[in-house]
């Protein structure tokens, strides 16, 4: 399984559009939260000094997003790229164990999203202290338990839609599908937010965001989105788990 | 060794490969022929187990592939020569399959410069001619040394030196004690390298022997016999049991009988022999006269002009 993931690595990385992207993807990520925290005076019609060092960190971490969003299509054009190039033929020789192959890829990208998020995150940290320290207020501090728990619960966002991508690809034998399908379950929420509260409280709680809100602290209690922590990594890792097998079990069956 | 027992694939409406058992024997060029859509790929393809069959089984060494431990030191498959991602390098795509494996670097470098890339090994993949990429193809299928070789369609794309230089590797590989499958459309290069031949058509196995029954049991095989009296030698060979086919006052086409039992009959009767010539078809006249109505995809044009040479 080592080789196979290294080799996998490779794929990606001997690529330079990949690196590239990867490092577009990193940058664009620290820019757009450097232009929400600095823009509140437009977006939230507050000046910067008027906001809590929380809120500034929130802006900042609203990088986090791009790069998700940047991650998925990432994810599903490398993965489709290989079925598309029928450079899947090849891999399958080497590796015609296909569960090991799947799972190959779902811990190369997992092992990659967790990488960047990590460095996204960072970043976003440290420019949010940047920015604290430049208005003369008070830096956010690791030693606050609200301030991890926010930080780690944006980091998981990434990984877990990385993931999910990975599965869908070989879903929907399609990279388009995936980044449909990634996409779509991050945005349905805000369209269930649009109905009335009965009907949020029923479908909120089964998407992946209501776990990932209440992991980052930023539910409020009573909404139809808050879950308890170990409510919400398993909700995670259902959605983990049935996406994979039922990619798996398709994966399977497929003729190359 | 490669043991299919009864393997077949439907897709929707049609039966590509039907109840087909054979086996891939080791230290011997083995030609995979059939016309267009006789279920050659999808027979390779299920090997490797790119395609899962409907019934039936490969077994590869006692094992099926999916389960084997090193698949590379197994099998090396050549499918699709543009099976390759056209932004990585000759080398890089190697190095994957190497890393993939468990196999060294160095053994990249020595199938690179073997297949005679090394030069060209930095360059990207889409700046290759066809010939490049089946000479990528070959060094990936040959890059785990597996006991086995699968080359299908191997010269397309090859210019004369590379043809050249795969029949004596197919050859060598064969020495060597391996098993080679080579399916291949050019029946003139098949007839150069294999020593067994495999027929399929319409999904069906028509004919698994070596070139040398196989030529021995085609129609187009005769003695091209001339005597001091054919009407007579006719009379006489047909009493041995020989088939005469087409008779003129030059020559009789004797089927049936060998050179060494017509000489006998003729010194027997006194009959002086003017010519005697083992006449032996050539690969694309025994692959025509074994699929001859077995062919899926036929040009029309071609078949009205073959009914118009009949009448």
């Amino acid at each position: 399984m080592r080789n196979l993931i290294r080799s996998e690595f490779k794929k990606i990385f001997f690529l330079k559009s990949s690196r590239i992207y990867i490092l577009t993807l990193i940058v664009l990520s620290l820019v757009l939260g450097l232009i929400f925290s600095l823009t509140t005076n437009v977006t939230q019609g507050k000046a910067i000094t008027d906001l809590s060092s929380m809120d500034v960190l929130s802006a900042n971490m609203l990088g986090v997003d791009l790069a998700n969003i940047m991650l998925i299509i990432f994810t599903a054009i490398s993965i489709s790229k290989e079925f598309s190039t029928k450079l899947i033929n090849v891999s399958l020789v080497i590796t015609p164990n296909r569960k090991k192959f799947f799972l190959g890829k779902i811990i190369t990208f997992f092992l990659l999203s967790t990488a960047i998020s990590i460095i996204v995150v960072i970043l976003a940290y440290l420019a949010s202290q940047l920015i604290l320290t430049v208005n003369d207020m008070p830096r956010v501090t690791l030693q606050d338990l609200a301030v991890r728990q926010f930080i780690l619960g944006v980091m998981t966002m990434p990984i877990f839609y990385a993931i999910i991508t990975v599965a869908a690809v070989f879903l929907f034998n399609s990279g388009a599908g995936a980044i449909t399908f990634s996409l779509g379950v991050m945005a349905l929420p805000a369209l269930i937010k649009m109905f009335s509260n009965s009907i949020q409280r029923t479908l909120l709680p089964v998407f992946p965001q209501s776990a990932i809100h209440s992991l980052a602290g930023v539910v409020k209690k009573g909404s139809g989105e808050s879950l308890g922590t170990i409510a919400s990594m398993c909700l995670l890792l259902a959605w983990i788990i049935m996406t994979s097998l039922a990619a798996n079990a398709k994966f399977q069956k497929q003729d190359i | 060794m490669i043991e299919i027992k009864n393997l077949t694939k439907k897709f929707r409406d049609k039966i590509a490969v039907d109840n087909l058992s054979l086996i891939v024997r080791p230290g011997v060029v083995t030609g995979f022929l059939g016309p267009n859509g006789a279920g050659k790929s999808t027979t390779l393809k299920m090997i490797i187990g790119l395609i899962n069959p409907t019934q039936g089984e490969v077994k590869i060494d006692g094992k099926n592939y999916k389960d084997l431990i090193r698949p590379i030191s197994k099998i090396g498959a050549l499918i699709d020569g543009d099976a390759v991602n056209p932004k990585f390098t000759a080398k890089q795509h190697l190095e994957l399959i190497a890393t993939a494996s468990g196999i060294s670097i160095g053994r990249v470098e020595e199938m690179l410069k073997m297949v005679g890339l090394d030069k060209v090994k930095n360059k990207q993949i889409g700046e290759f001619s066809l010939g490049m990429k089946q000479r990528l193809g070959i060094a990936t299928a040959l890059l785990g040394d597996p006991k086995t070789v699968i080359l299908d369609e191997p010269f397309n794309g090859l210019d004369v030196d590379g043809i050249h230089w795969l029949r004596g590797l197919t050859k060598e590989l064969a020495e060597q004690g391996k098993s080679v499958l080579v399916s291949s459309h050019l029946m003139s290069e098949i007839q150069a390298i294999a020593e067994r031949i495999v027929v399929l058509a319409q999904g069906k196995l028509i004919a698994d022997m070596t070139m040398e029954e196989m030529t021995n049991k085609s129609l187009s095989t005769y003695m091209k016999v001339n005597s001091e009296n054919n009407r007579k030698f006719k009379s006489l060979l047909e009493k041995e049991g020989a088939l005469i086919q087409s008779m003129n006052d030059e020559e009789l086409h004797v089927h049936k009988l060998d050179m060494k039992q017509i000489g006998i009959i003729a010194r027997n009767n006194n009959l002086a022999i003017y010519e005697l010539t083992k006449i032996q078809p050539s690969l694309e006249e025994l692959f025509i006269e074994l699929t001859e109505g077995k062919a899926d995809y036929v040009s029309n044009v071609e078949s009205k002009e073959r009914k118009g040479d009949r009448q």
